[in-house]
Parts: structure tokens; sequence; C-alpha cells
């Protein structure tokens, strides 16, 4: 029988397929949208919790979520175009700039 | 026994097409395998009795947010030069999939432990009542988010000025 | 008992001359701005003072009988712990304090006309204020804590006069050596005190207190503490064995070696006897072991100076010799005849001193006697102060050294201490032995070539003469009964000394025995040095007495050297092995932080790797403890 545990089996693996993406990929852009995938299986269990206890909070909650994720777009991709525009290239190993310099003691 | 096999199919078409998203090479190939991803989630919501999140999710996610994306995955006229190298790809893959297994199994036993009631699906949130729930109760937020969508307007305006002053 | 605060000013005129003698020649370096009368007027005006008032307290305790006493403030009132800084004029330290305070004055004015061309002369004077300070304490303190702070004060100054030259390292390795093994002494005199303290200390720790409360010490500890006292003896009046000290403190000037190393410093270990006399009378093993180390002392001492070239270094052995029959003395039980061997040591030994200082000066600074030679007819003045002052130490009549030579000599044979009488016996003829061999040598004998001398000051003439004078009548205080006289010293002084009583007839034999080895050792001087300076040959012991028994060298082999390995090692473990092992700590760190810091490296990915390692490994953590 369909369960409501299924949802939340479903949404946890949808975030761990995001994370894996998240960490593994050195293109910027299939990072970027592993994020968004863990955005939205959050979305999932949110509504799915909703689903079980009745409450509408949850589906309120995951639309903020989206408004939030549409502005988070925006601005992604203005840097992406910016990065892309300096550097020539869309590894994310490209840009260490923070990283710390070599001693030579 | 219908909502397990929209459940299944729905289910089925997510998993298998985030994970071609992780592994595609072409951020247009992965743009793609998103957009199913994200329709098969609004058909979740809407299995869940979630009416007006359905049309929401594809609207400004499928609608908007991916459209954005591949806008600019086209207007930046990636060459094959331009993409990173990716040598180890699959065993990064494999293996970090492997380092969040354990992560995942947690939580899953832990879901396994509650205790759930069975399904009912029928329409829960209508357009109506969550009007009526943004308004009342979560009025402040909503008038937060529509703030920080002026912000990212003003930053994405700002962002792109100084990109033409540098050019 | 009187309270008199002029018992404190005593030692108080010569500190606070010296004090400001510091501070004034602190606040001019070398400037030459500040007339140099102004340091001789304190540097001989505060002992002038001291003596006005020790003359004025000594007749005041002569002619009323009584202790004066004066207690300035109290020092340290810890729980059970009471040191007051208390004085006390008791006729041992009215005795101690007229000749220190006399002789102390006269050679003030000694060095004065000595050390009159020096550039240093103000801290010389500073130095020798305060060595005078410190021997006022010494003698005048009322419990073994303040004697000791003068002990130490007095082994402080030693030091500083010793290295007075210090631009010429050896005279500091002099005065280093004088100060090591004064302080080994001390080790042992702290620690007798100390003893001393834990067992009676909280009934009182001045002399009074201690004398009452002696008898509770157990046997075993009493003894230990007398021969604790006596190392620190040992050490100041330069006994075997650590007397290495005293000849090769005669690199100092002459008027130190006069004052500090002939007449009060090294007498403070035979005072510090007298002083503790109820402890020595009731341990009479360690008592007999101080009269042994004195006789050997004597006769070791005696028999080194045989052979010695370096004027002033024959009198340092003499000094020697003579603090040996002092020690045998007062360890035999005879305190007065001790310290009144003390008294008239003190005038003959200065006036040696300060006619060998004369020659010294006259010759250009030559102090080795082979190069001296027929200077009776050039300094006849200088010639007869030395000549009253070696009859004297040779214990002729009636010069003072002769009675109270005698004195401890009798002592010694009524005792049955034979063995002890017969060194001391042989001593006195060595004594007069190596004496005239230097008188005659110096003063008879011609010399090679003939030398320009500088005129002698007239104050050191004066100085001279003033000394010979009690060199010649001190004797007379302590007249024994034998002579017809009343020994009026020893009954002032008024010590628990052990009489024994001798007929008239051993008396005499004893006397003419005594004058007879002291006639021999002369005659035996005259015969060999009186026409050429040649030491006649002694075979094998030529080399030994030469080199003053090898002793130096054996102590460096024995102590020195070994010490010197022990630092070295104890140096290389410190640098290679603790602060080798700090370096590569150190360099683990930094090795550590180099290696950490390769997690940096800018990428964010990696930044989220890791935030996904944490994540997995804390919900890890928290299924693994709720399961």
């Amino acid at each position: 029988m369909l369960n409501i545990e299924h949802f939340f089996i479903l949404g946890i693996l949808l975030f761990s397929i995001g994370i894996v993406g998240m960490v593994s990929r050195r293109n910027i852009f299939i990072m970027y949208m592993s994020i968004e995938l863990m955005l939205n299986a959050v979305n999932l269990i949110l509504v799915a919790l909703s689903h079980h206890y009745a409450d509408l909070n949850g589906q309120v909650m995951a639309m903020m979520i989206i408004a939030i994720a549409a502005a988070e777009a925006s601005i992604f991709l203005a840097l992406f175009v910016m990065l892309f525009k300096n550097a020539r290239s869309l590894d994310a190993n490209f840009f260490d700039l923070l990283k710390q310099e070599k001693h030579n003691d | 026994m219908l909502s397990n096999i929209i459940f299944l199919i729905l289910a089925g078409f997510a998993l298998s097409s985030s994970a071609f998203m992780i592994y595609a090479k072409q951020p247009i190939n992965a743009a793609l395998a998103f957009i199913v991803t994200l329709l098969s989630i609004a058909g979740l919501f809407a299995l869940l009795g979630g009416g007006f999140l359905f049309l929401v999710q594809i609207i400004i996610y499928a609608g908007a947010v991916i459209t954005l994306i591949l806008f600019i995955i086209m207007f930046l006229n990636i060459k094959e030069e331009n993409l990173p190298v990716e040598p180890y790809k699959g065993r990064w893959i494999i293996a970090m999939s492997l380092l969040v297994a354990p992560f995942s199994a947690i939580l899953i036993s832990t879901v396994h432990k509650m205790e759930f009631k069975a399904l009912h699906l029928q329409e829960f949130g209508s357009i109506k009542d969550i009007g009526i729930e943004i308004f009342t109760q979560w009025v402040l937020p909503f008038e937060m988010i529509s703030i920080l969508l002026l912000i990212a307007l003003i930053g994405v305006v700002i962002l792109a000025k100084k990109e033409k002053e540098n050019a | 008992m009187i309270e008199s605060s002029m018992l404190a000013w005593i030692i108080g005129s010569v500190f606070f001359s010296s004090l400001f003698i510091m501070l004034i020649s602190l606040y001019n370096r070398y400037d030459k701005t500040i007339p140099r009368v102004l340091y001789t007027f304190l540097g001989i005006g505060g002992p002038f003072i001291s003596l006005l008032l020790s003359a004025y307290l000594l007749y005041t305790q002569v002619s009323t009988g009584q202790n004066i006493t004066f207690t300035a403030f109290t020092w340290l009132n810890i729980e059970g712990f009471m040191v007051k800084a208390s004085f006390l004029l008791d006729p041992l330290s009215a005795a101690m304090l007229s000749f220190v305070a006399f002789v102390g004055f006269i050679i003030h004015l000694y060095a004065h006309a000595y050390m009159k061309e020096e550039l240093a002369y103000a801290r010389f004077f500073a130095w020798f204020n305060l060595f005078m300070a410190s021997m006022f304490l010494l003698i005048l303190s009322d419990n073994p804590i303040m004697l000791f702070i003068g002990w130490e004060g007095v082994g402080l100054c030693s030091y500083l006069l010793i290295s007075f030259y210090f631009n010429d390292e050896e005279n500091v390795k002099a005065g280093n050596k004088a100060f090591i093994l004064n302080r080994i002494g001390d080790f042992g005199f702290l620690s007798g005190l100390a003893l001393l303290f834990i067992n009676i200390g909280h009934l009182g720790l001045d002399f009074g207190s201690l004398e009452a409360n002696i008898h509770l010490i157990p046997t075993a500890t009493l003894s230990l503490i007398a021969f604790l006292l006596f190392v620190g003896a040992m050490g100041k009046s330069a006994q075997l064995p650590l007397y290495i000290w005293l000849p090769d403190a005669m690199a100092g000037p002459t008027p130190v070696s006069a004052l500090i190393h002939a007449a009060t410093m090294v007498t403070a270990g035979v005072y510090m006897v007298a002083r503790f006399n109820f402890l020595y009378a009731m341990t009479e093993d360690v008592s007999l072991f101080i009269a042994y180390i004195g006789a050997f002392s004597a006769l070791f001492a005696a028999l080194i100076a045989l052979r010695q070239d370096d004027i002033k270094k024959i009198l340092a052995y003499s000094t020697m010799s003579q603090l040996g029959y002092m020690f045998m003395a007062v360890g035999l039980g005879a305190y007065s005849a001790g310290i009144f061997h003390v008294f008239t040591h003190a005038f003959f030994k200065a006036l040696l001193f300060m006619g060998a200082g004369a020659i010294i000066l006259a010759l250009h600074h030559e102090q080795n006697i082979k190069n001296m030679g027929g200077l009776k007819k050039k300094m006849p003045l200088t010639f007869a102060v030395m000549l009253i002052a070696t009859l004297a130490i040779s214990g002729i009549p009636p010069f003072s050294g002769f009675f109270s030579k005698d004195a401890i000599l009798n002592h010694l044979f009524a005792s049955e201490q034979y063995l002890i009488f017969s060194m001391a016996l042989i001593t006195a003829g060595l004594t007069s032995y190596y004496m005239f061999r230097l008188l005659f040598i110096v003063f008879i004998t011609p010399s090679k070539e003939e030398k320009p001398l500088l005129p002698q000051s007239s104050l050191i003439s004066i100085t001279l003469v003033v000394l010979s004078v009690g060199a010649l009548f001190a004797g007379f205080l302590n007249l024994p009964v034998f002579f017809g006289g009343d020994e009026n010293f020893s009954l002032w002084l008024n010590l628990p000394d052990i009489r024994h009583h001798l007929s008239h007839q051993t008396e005499l034999i004893l006397l003419l025995s005594n004058m007879l080895i002291a006639g021999i050792g002369i005659l035996m001087a005259y015969v060999h040095y009186a026409k050429s300076a040649t030491d006649p040959s002694l075979g094998f012991l030529n080399n030994w007495l030469r080199n003053k028994f090898y002793i130096d060298e054996f102590y460096n082999f024995v102590f020195v050297q070994p010490l010197a390995k022990l630092s070295h090692l104890i140096v290389f473990i410190d640098e290679k092995v603790i602060d080798a092992a700090l370096h590569k700590l150190a360099f683990g760190y930094q090795k550590l932080s180099y290696y950490s810091d390769l997690v940096q490296n800018g990428n964010v990915r990696y930044y989220a790797l890791y935030m996904t390692v944490g994540i997995v490994g804390i919900f890890t953590y928290i299924w693994g403890v709720t399961q």
C-alpha cells in the first residue's frame, strides 16, 4: 500500500542525489542544478508532512521556498555570466583565489 | 491502486532523470533532465493534494527558473573547450554516493520507525485556503519575499552594469 | 646591663661612611670633580668615630664590670622565630672590639698612604669601611643569625677587595677562590645553625638563651652541630682542608692583607668557637678534632713557608700557622689563651704586613725576597719594626707573642695531648726559622744589585711605630702567675677555661724548652742565610715544599675537573636533548600546520565535501548513540 513513508524515502533519496551531484562535479551549472534539486527534495518532504498532519503551513512554506529559489537563481546566473566572461572557463576548480599561499620556510 | 502506479511512475521518472542530470556532461542535457525531474515532482505534489502548489511549481520552477538557466547556457555560447575536463567523474560520483549512503540510510531507518496513517488522496490545498493562509498568518514573510525579489532584481541590474563598464 | 645606642653606632658609623662613599662615587664616575679629600674624610672619619665610641664603651665595660646591650629593632617575627637586631658587649666581644677598632683605624691611615695614587681610591675605601662594618656586626651581635650576617659580609668584602685590581684575571680568580671556599664553610655553618634552630630555636635564639637551653639537645646532634659550625670556621680561618684561598688572597693590595687576612677576618673563626664555648665544652670529641686540625694546619703551613719566595705568601702561611695555634688552644678548652693569642697576633701580624707593604712600595712593587737584600741600611725604621714583629712571632720574651704562645704551649702539655704538643713545639721552631729567614734575606744578606728606593711616606712610618708599641707591650696585659702577674686579661674575659695545674718546675722546664727551640730556629736561620740567600737543599722535599705539597693540583684533580665535566655533561643534555626536543616539537607543529594548510585550497567544491563529511559523521554518531 502506498504510504506516506514512501514519499519521505523518495525525498531523502533525491536530497542525497543532490549532495552527490554538488560535490562530485566540476561544472558549475551542474553544481547549481544539484542545489536546486536539494531544494525541491525538501519541498517534497514538506508537502508530504503537511498532507500527513492536515496542516496547511507546510504547503505555504514550500511556496516561500520556491519564491526564494527564483530570486537566488537570478543572482547565481548573473554571477555565472560574469565569471565566464572573466575566466572563459566553467571549471569550479579554477576559482581558488581563497587558497592559502605556499610558505617557503 | 491507481495512486500506487502513478506514484511509482513519477518516482521512477524523478530518480532516473536526476541521476542522469548529475552524470551529464553537457549542461543543456542536464538542464533538460532537470525539467523532467521538476515536472515529476510537480506531479507528486498534485498526488499529495496540493493543487495550487502543483501549478506554482510548473509555472515558476519549470517555467521561469529552468528557462532562465537554458537561456544563460545558450547565451554563453559554451564551446567544447570551455567545459571543464572531468577525468574521474564516474569514480567521484560512486565514491560520494558511498559516502552519503550512510546518511540516507540513517534517515530512512529513522523515518521507518515513525507511525503513519494511510493516505487520503483528496483535494487538500485549494487556492482559496492557501490564499487565506498566506494573507493572514504568513503575510510578513510574504512581504519580505517580495522585498527579496526586489533586491535580487536590483542586484542583477548592478552586476550587469558593472559588467558593461568592465567591457 | 647598661643600654646604650652607641653600640649600634659603632657599626653604623662605618656602614654609613661606606654607603656615602658609594653613593657619591656613583654620582660622579671618573669625573674627578669631587675632591679626593672628601673620600678621605669619610673613609677615615668613619673608623675614627667607631674607634672613639669603642674606646668609650670599652672603658665603661671594664670600669663598671657590666655588659652593655642594645636592641635596635626586631628584624623577623614569624611564629616561633624571632630575630632581633640586638648587640651585646661582654668581655669577649669587648676584647675583640678593642683590637679590631684600633688596628683597623691604624691600617685605614696606612691604606690612605698606600693607595694615594690609585684611581679607584673611593671604591677601595667604600669596601674597606663596609668590611669594618661587617666585622663589627660579627663581633657585637647578640645572636648567631646576626653573627652570620656579619660573617657573610666579611666574606663578601674579602672577595671584593682581593679582586680589587680586577683588570688582571688572576686577581679575579683569587677572589673567586676565596669566596667559593668561604661559601663551602658557610654551608656547614648554616647547616649547624639550622640544626640549632630546629632543636631549641623556639626558646630564643640569642646567645644567652642558647647557653641556657643547650643541654636539651641530644649529644649526637650536639656533636654534629659543633662539627658543622666548625666547618664554617675552617673556611673562614683558613685551616685544613679549606685553606687554599689564603695564599692566593695575597693578590689584593697590602692593606687588605694586613687588615683582613691577618688581624680580623681570619680570626672570626676563633671568635665563633669562643662564643659557642658552652657548646664546645659539652662535645669533647669535636673539640679534640678542632685541636688536631689546628695542630696539623700549623705544622703544614710552617713547612710550606720554609721554601716560599714571595714575601706576602710567607706571611700568609705564617698567619695560617698561628691560627692553628689559636685553634689548638680553644680546642682544648683554653679559650682565654686562644683569644689572647688572637689579640697579640693582630698587632704583630698587621705590623709584619705593613712593613712588607712598605718594602714593596719602596722597591717599585717587587715582592720576591730573592730580589731584595741589604735593606737594613736604607730602611732602618722598617728594619727595626720588622725585627720587633719577628721576635714577637717567634716567641722571644719579653715581646708579646712570647706570653701568648707560652700560655698555649703550657696548656697543651698540661692537657696531656702530647702529640699535639710536640707538633706545636716543632712548629714554634720552624716559625722562628722561616721568619728569620725572611728577615735575613730581605734586610741583612747583601743583594745582587743595588736598586734605587722610593722615599717612604711619613704616615706609613708613623703607623708602623704605633703598632710596634702594641707588639712590644701587649703581652703584659696577661702576665701569667709564674711571672708574678695577675692574668688580668683572662680574669676579665671570664670564659669557662679548663684549668690545669702544673708544678712550677714543669712550667720552668716548658718555658726554657720553648725559648730553646725558638733560639735554635734563629741560629739555624742565621747560619743558612746571613751570608747568602740561597736555600740549602732538603733533598726530595725541595719541590714538595716549594709547590705547597701540590695540594692545589690535587684539589683541581679531585674536585674541580669532575665538576667541570659534570657541568659540560649537563650543558650537553640541556642543549642537545632538552632544547632539541623543544625545537623538534616546534618544527613538528610547523609541519603539521603546513599540511593542514593544504585543506584550504580555495576550492568551494572541496569545502562542500568537507561539510558533507562532517554531516555524515555527525549523523552516524547520533545514530550510533541512539542504538
